[in-house]
């Protein structure tokens, strides 16, 4: 390689993940995805693309539904996170994850907390959303299990329940 | 092979005069990241050329929208969901819009940034050709000042833009002067979400007496940059619209694009494509237009009545009498959006009797009379709504019977809801739901469940 490579240094980012606030030393363009799952043990967020495609390391970001692929660490400095680790309270399950038990929406399960991220951010913005508003609002997640059919009942389902109060 | 963080540098000035005066200092050394939803593809695929990086996400001189009397600014680090969600953009630059809701999916949008999209250059990128019609301008900025060009020539080469190396794109500038316009857009790809256009069209068009006064079409995906379509305008402005000019233009449009093949799809095909597409287009537009003229017959006749016929013909899209003469007392109004804005502003300033009696004219769902004697034309649209009720299995309906019954005795009123698409299971659903409501929250749940009917029956009494 023509170009000396450049050694960059850690810096300190300091989040609130799920909760709880964490002060971490990081590359600044590691992804959050890997700061996520190296660094703090998360390993609900999943790697599928790794270029944005998948929806499979969906993540809530200032509660925005994000792929953490492809966010560099040092943009979530301050930021509050949200992984499919922080959905439950006290060992019980979120509405909207019964429902996906329920209408047996998750099969391998590398989608399925993408999957429900983006059905949590839907119903945050729409919170009874028609079938059309929750295929748009699922379009970036992939599945290539189910057929997307038990996904979809599993959304409608939460809305009916009224799963985003 | 991937990239290891280690060997990339990214700062994160709070400024842009910080973040421009570190372009200034080492012009083209510095890569801006906003979104990242490009630059973190390359990154990750270990294909990024630059080893330092700078963040512009978030910046506050980047994100905001600015509105006066005859121009939009839109900041260069809004998103696409911060157009999708933007009530101005949505009514006079839907093709914005539009193409923002196509691109990629809702995490993309959530970061992706309309200027990251026009320094990206892809010439298949969904927004670009709707910039290219709406008589754009750039803003950039760089630490030697600030200079405005027109959008129509940014673009030079495959990837090659007039942005100087020390230079951002501030603000993208849009002229308010579309709102009579028809707007069309299309994508062709794989799926709508997540996958690159093999062809996207972005149409405005306005017919003055039956004429096309003004068609501006762009293109993408079928070029090294995307492109206006001027030869197919040319042919077509100043024409009625007939099948001879729709061939012509299909022609036209096939003829002038320059598309290539590649993984996603043949040049052949692409020409095609372009061709079908702007056939479509004027398609559209002429049934628009017949449509429009209908419209206006309907409201002109309207809007000739005395207020009491004019209240009496208007009863049945609401039910509540203080709507009507509401509705009569605002006349003229002149087109669909002007009706339904008014019906609105009329419904929101209603007594809650008023809305009471609104709630009245309509009969019980899985019922086929109202409490109130309803008129003729109510009842026939009612039956309309509740279609998919009426073919529900029966332990449905009386399960829905018994819920009605639950909510009259705990509201002393009918349960009212926006039944048109929604199945017998579904209402059913929403009617336990809201059998939890306070009385103040389920006033206001109903009163916006008959503004929606309001709307639908509106729109049905236009095109009668």
């Amino acid at each position: 390689m023509s170009q000396p490579l450049l050694q960059s240094a850690k810096c300190e980012i300091s989040l609130t993940v799920n909760g709880k606030l964490e002060t971490l030393h990081v590359y600044p363009m590691e992804r959050l995805l890997d700061v996520l799952r190296h660094d703090l043990g998360l390993t609900g967020t999943k790697e599928g693309c790794g270029e944005g495609e998948c929806g499979s390391c969906s993540v809530l970001i200032d509660g925005m539904l994000v792929n953490s692929c492809l966010i560099p660490a040092l943009q979530v400095n301050a930021a509050t996170i949200v992984t499919i680790e922080g959905l439950a309270t006290d060992g019980r399950l979120q509405l909207l994850q019964q429902s996906f038990l329920d209408c047996g929406g998750a099969q391998c399960g590398i989608c399925t907390p993408g999957m429900i991220l983006a059905s949590f951010h839907l119903l945050k913005k729409k919170p009874q959303p028609t079938l059309e508003e929750i295929r748009e609002g699922l379009s970036g997640n992939l599945c290539r299990c189910t057929g997307y059919m038990q996904i979809f009942e599993a959304v409608e389902q939460a809305a009916r329940r009224g799963a985003s109060t | 092979m991937r990239a290891h963080p280690a060997e990339f540098e990214l700062l994160a000035p709070p400024t842009l005069p910080a973040v421009l005066s570190l372009l200034a200092h080492e012009p083209g050394e510095w890569l801006p990241i906003a979104g990242g939803t490009d630059v973190m593809v390359q990154y990750s695929a270990g294909k990024l050329a630059a080893r330092k990086l700078v963040s512009i996400w978030n910046l506050p001189e980047l994100r905001r929208i600015e509105i006066s009397e005859d121009e939009i600014r839109i900041g260069a680090g809004c998103t696409y969901t911060d157009l999708r969600e933007h009530e101005l953009i949505n009514r006079e630059f839907s093709l914005l819009s539009t193409s923002a809701s196509w691109t990629g999916g809702i995490a993309n949008q959530n970061r992706g940034t309309i200027g990251g999209n026009i320094v990206n250059a892809s010439p298949a990128a969904d927004s670009l050709p709707a910039l290219m019609l709406y008589d754009t301008d750039l803003l950039l900025a760089s630490a030697r000042g600030e200079r405005r060009l027109p959008y129509a020539n940014f673009h030079t080469n495959y990837r090659k833009t007039q942005l100087a190396a020390d230079e951002l794109i501030r603000a993208i500038c849009l002229k308010r002067q579309f709102s009579g316009y028809y707007s069309h857009a299309r994508k062709v790809g794989a799926r709508n979400a997540q996958a690159i256009a093999k062809v996207c069209l972005a149409g405005l068009g306005r017919l003055a007496s039956g004429v096309i006064d003004d068609l501006r079409l762009a293109v993408g995906s079928v070029a090294p940059i995307p492109m206006r379509l001027t030869e197919t305008e040319r042919i077509v402005k100043g024409n009625r619209i007939d099948p001879h000019l729709i061939q012509l233009a299909k022609t036209a449009a096939a003829a002038e694009v320059r598309p290539i093949d590649d993984i996603r799809s043949t040049s052949r095909y692409r020409a095609a494509v372009v061709g079908n597409l702007v056939a479509e287009f004027l398609e559209q537009l002429s049934a628009r237009n017949a449509q429009s003229e209908r419209i206006s017959q309907v409201l002109a006749r309207w809007n000739a009545l005395q207020p009491d016929k004019a209240a009496e013909e208007i009863l049945p899209c609401c039910g509540s009498k203080a709507w009507a003469i509401g509705m009569a007392a605002r006349r003229p109004l002149l087109d669909e959006s002007a009706l339904v804005a008014a019906c609105d502003e009329v419904w929101k300033g209603l007594t809650e009797s008023d809305w009471l009696e609104a709630f009245r004219s309509h009969p019980r769902i899985g019922d086929s009379h109202s409490p109130a004697a309803a008129q003729p034309q109510s009842a026939a649209w009612s039956g309309e709504e509740q279609r998919k009720v009426g073919s529900a299995g029966e332990d449905i309906k009386l399960a829905l019977a018994e819920g009605n019954r639950a909510y009259e005795q705990k509201f002393n009123r009918i349960f009212i809801v926006c039944a048109t698409g929604k199945s017998a299971p579904q209402i059913l659903e929403i009617l336990r739901r809201r059998l939890q409501n306070d009385e103040k929250t389920e006033l206001r749940e109903a009163a916006e469940q008959q503004r929606q009917i309001a709307h639908l029956r509106l729109r049905k009494w236009l095109s009668s």
